[in-house]
């Protein structure tokens, strides 16, 4: 690598590094706020299809077939989150 | 060349405590690994646990616990003199602040991402947990209590301030309507909004719309001078209205969608607060000035008390905060992708803030040239005035008219106060349905919820003093810091791992915040016995008194829990030795 190569890529580090530390302050939050906005969006959505999920005891209506192949990703993050004991600490952040 | 040497000094202590020290202390003590799974990706929820890049989770670390504390603590603190002051900022920072904050965040990445509830049942006691919690909804009480009146009863006051603020809060919902429901680029909504906000905080300095507030608050000329009516509890109809739209504001932040109104507004307030900072920085790099007769050393008592132990909780957050180590463990640790950015992003933000602290201490000192000067501008009475002159003394040397630049340094202000108050309020809201909840079912309601958060706020702000509960905040903010220091001690000997560097600082800020505490109590309920004591004193001096007390006990049954647990795991090795 050439001494302008590497000096290019040092500013260009410099760059995404300054780039990252302004969305960190500016819109870091906002994304994780739409982040948790979308997990209880999820928990529903996975409430709504549960029994279908498990099949029993009645038979899956058309819909939730269609819905099923869109759930089952989030299920293990899903179960995560449910299974996780929470205090008000949680809230904070 | 006092404003460089002041500079200088602190680069020094960011060079060695971070380049040395702390680099000493992560290498051959916490020892982290960058091949170790974290929380972050360990239990990814896509919500909670989502691992980030370090040069994100430094600015989301530096954003969440630089608030309104390393501005107003260094300016009521110079009170004892520039010297004291400075030398807590740097060695406090140096000894205590990064500890406490990337200590409690390796503590929330090696034990699972726990919060610093669950933390203290399994490493303290399962009690402590409630004594936290009771203790956290006080200390956010505080928080509201102190930030309310310096916004409330100080800064809105101010004609020229109110109309900024509205338009700060205008804009951040018109920011969320742009992002969230036409779906605009963001680089648009910024600049359209933001250009706005600074439109209507120019608007706020001209005569037409102070006159407005100006009749609003029922100002008018007692000889020669510009008075509000007092209306009750001495506390005049400026004062009542300015907090009453703070409270209206910390409503809308609760109980609305955080989309649309909580999350926009802080967004727009960040760019208004960025750029304060930077213009103010500039300024004072071009003029430099020097320190004139500001004495290094006042007095030892002053009105906020002795320095020992009032110096320590007055300056908080640009020294050492509690505050951090909530989110330290709460939001950070379970968002780093390796161990070992934890001290870059946790240690990195506190270093980033002493530095914050400094320049605000240079609103007060250098930006004066004089003790005379600084008193003039309001003291440590009215310390955010103070900033906000200074500021605009900073920003009148890169062409900032000096006016305007008083308007924006309280709309700044403001802000920031605003932006931590919504958060405490909505914390609250949620602390209280869940402690109260199923004794009393009303308490689950979002709207009663923060109504109770909100009357506890306005009695606190109506009737307690700046100065004292300024203190008190600071105290109970100092005794978190000092808890949570004491939790990483404990979790650091449970791996076997020194502790000395936690526990010595844990044991001076729990001394130190205790005697605060009791000072407090003591000052306090010894003015109750004062002959014709006013309804107002007699409330504040109640008020702070119980608080004190009941902090100075939840802390007692906390560290009585703690030493236990210290020597738990010693009684534990003896037995597995024998």
């Amino acid at each position: 690598m050439s001494e302008e190569e590497k000096q290019e890529s040092v500013l260009k580090r410099l760059g995404r590094s300054a780039k990252e530390f302004l969305y960190g302050m500016a819109g870091h939050d906002m994304t994780r706020f739409a982040l948790k906005t979308r997990g209880s969006m999820e928990h529903l959505f996975i409430l709504i299809t549960m029994g279908d999920l498990l099949g029993i005891p009645i038979l899956p209506p058309y819909y939730s077939l269609r819905l099923l192949p869109y759930v089952v990703p989030q299920i293990s993050t899903w179960k995560r989150r449910m299974l996780r004991e929470r205090d008000l600490t949680d809230a904070l952040a | 060349m006092f404003t460089i040497l002041v500079l200088i000094l602190a680069a020094a202590g960011v060079a060695i405590g971070y380049g040395l020290y702390a680099r000493t202390i992560d290498k051959n003590i916490i020892q982290p690994d960058p091949k170790k799974a974290t929380p972050a990706k360990m239990y990814m929820d896509g919500v909670d646990f989502t691992p980030a890049s370090k040069n994100v989770l430094f600015g989301y670390q530096f954003k969440s616990i630089a608030a309104l504390g390393p501005i107003t603590g260094p300016i009521i603190a110079v009170q004892w003199g520039w010297l004291p002051a400075i030398v807590w900022i740097i060695l406090g920072t140096f000894f205590i602040g990064w500890v406490q904050d990337y200590g409690s965040m390796m503590m929330g990445v090696r034990r699972d991402g726990d919060t610093m509830g669950a933390l203290s049942y399994k490493l303290i006691s399962p009690r402590a947990r409630n004594i936290l919690m009771l203790f956290l909804y006080f200390y956010l009480l505080l928080i509201m209590g102190a930030f309310g009146i310096a916004v409330g009863k100080t800064l809105m006051t101010n004609t020229k301030v109110p109309f900024g603020m509205i338009s700060v809060v205008l804009m951040g919902i018109l920011a969320g309507q742009m992002t969230y429901k036409w779906k605009r680029d963001i680089i648009l909504t910024t600049i359209v909004t933001v250009v706005l906000t600074f439109v209507g905080i120019w608007l706020s300095t001209q005569p037409f719309m102070a006159n407005i507030f100006s009749a609003l608050y029922g100002f008018h000329k007692v000889e020669d001078k510009v008075v509000s009516p007092t209306w009750f509890l001495g506390n005049t109809q400026a004062q009542v209205i300015g907090t009453l739209l703070v409270v209206i504001f910390c409503y809308l932040g609760s109980v609305l969608p955080i989309w649309s109104f909580a999350q926009p507004v802080n967004y727009v307030s960040f760019w208004i607060v960025s750029f304060g900072v930077l213009g103010g920085i500039l300024g004072m790099l071009i003029w430099r000035p020097g320190i004139g007769d500001f004495p290094a050393f006042t007095t030892f008592t002053t009105a906020s008390g002795p320095l020992w132990p009032m110096l320590f909780v007055t300056i908080a957050c640009g020294a050492v905060s509690g505050w951090h180590s909530l989110v330290s463990t709460s939001g950070t640790a379970r968002q780093l992708e390796k161990e070992t950015d934890a001290l870059p992003v946790g240690g990195g933000a506190m270093f980033l803030e002493m530095v914050f602290a400094t320049v605000a201490f240079m609103t007060a000192t250098v930006a004066w040239g004089s003790f005379k000067g600084y008193q003039d501008a309001g003291g440590a009475a009215a310390a955010l005035a103070v900033f906000s002159k200074g500021l605009a003394n900073f920003l009148s040397h890169i062409g900032v008219p000096q006016d305007f630049g008083t308007a924006y340094g309280s709309v700044f202000l403001t802000i920031m106060a605003l932006t931590i108050m919504q958060l405490a309020v909505r914390f609250m809201r949620v602390a209280s349905a869940e402690l109260l909840g199923d004794a009393v079912p009303a308490m689950k309601n979002v709207h009663v919820g923060t109504i109770v958060a909100l009357l506890l706020t306005l009695l606190f702000v109506w009737v307690i003093p700046w100065l004292t509960i300024w203190a008190a905040f600071g105290a109970a903010n100092q005794l978190m810091a000092g808890l949570a220091l004491m939790l990483v001690s404990l979790w650091l000997m449970s791996e076997g791992r020194k502790n000395a560097w936690t526990l010595y600082p844990s044991i001076f800020m729990i001394v130190t915040t205790i005697a605060a505490l009791l000072f407090l109590a003591y000052t306090n309920f010894k003015k109750l016995a004062t002959p014709n004591i006013t309804t107002q004193a007699f409330l504040a001096s109640l008020l702070v008194g119980i608080i004190a007390l009941v902090l100075v006990v939840a802390a007692a049954v906390l560290i009585a829990d703690g030493w236990k647990a210290l020597r738990k795991p010693r009684a534990k090795e003896a037995v597995e030795k024998v």
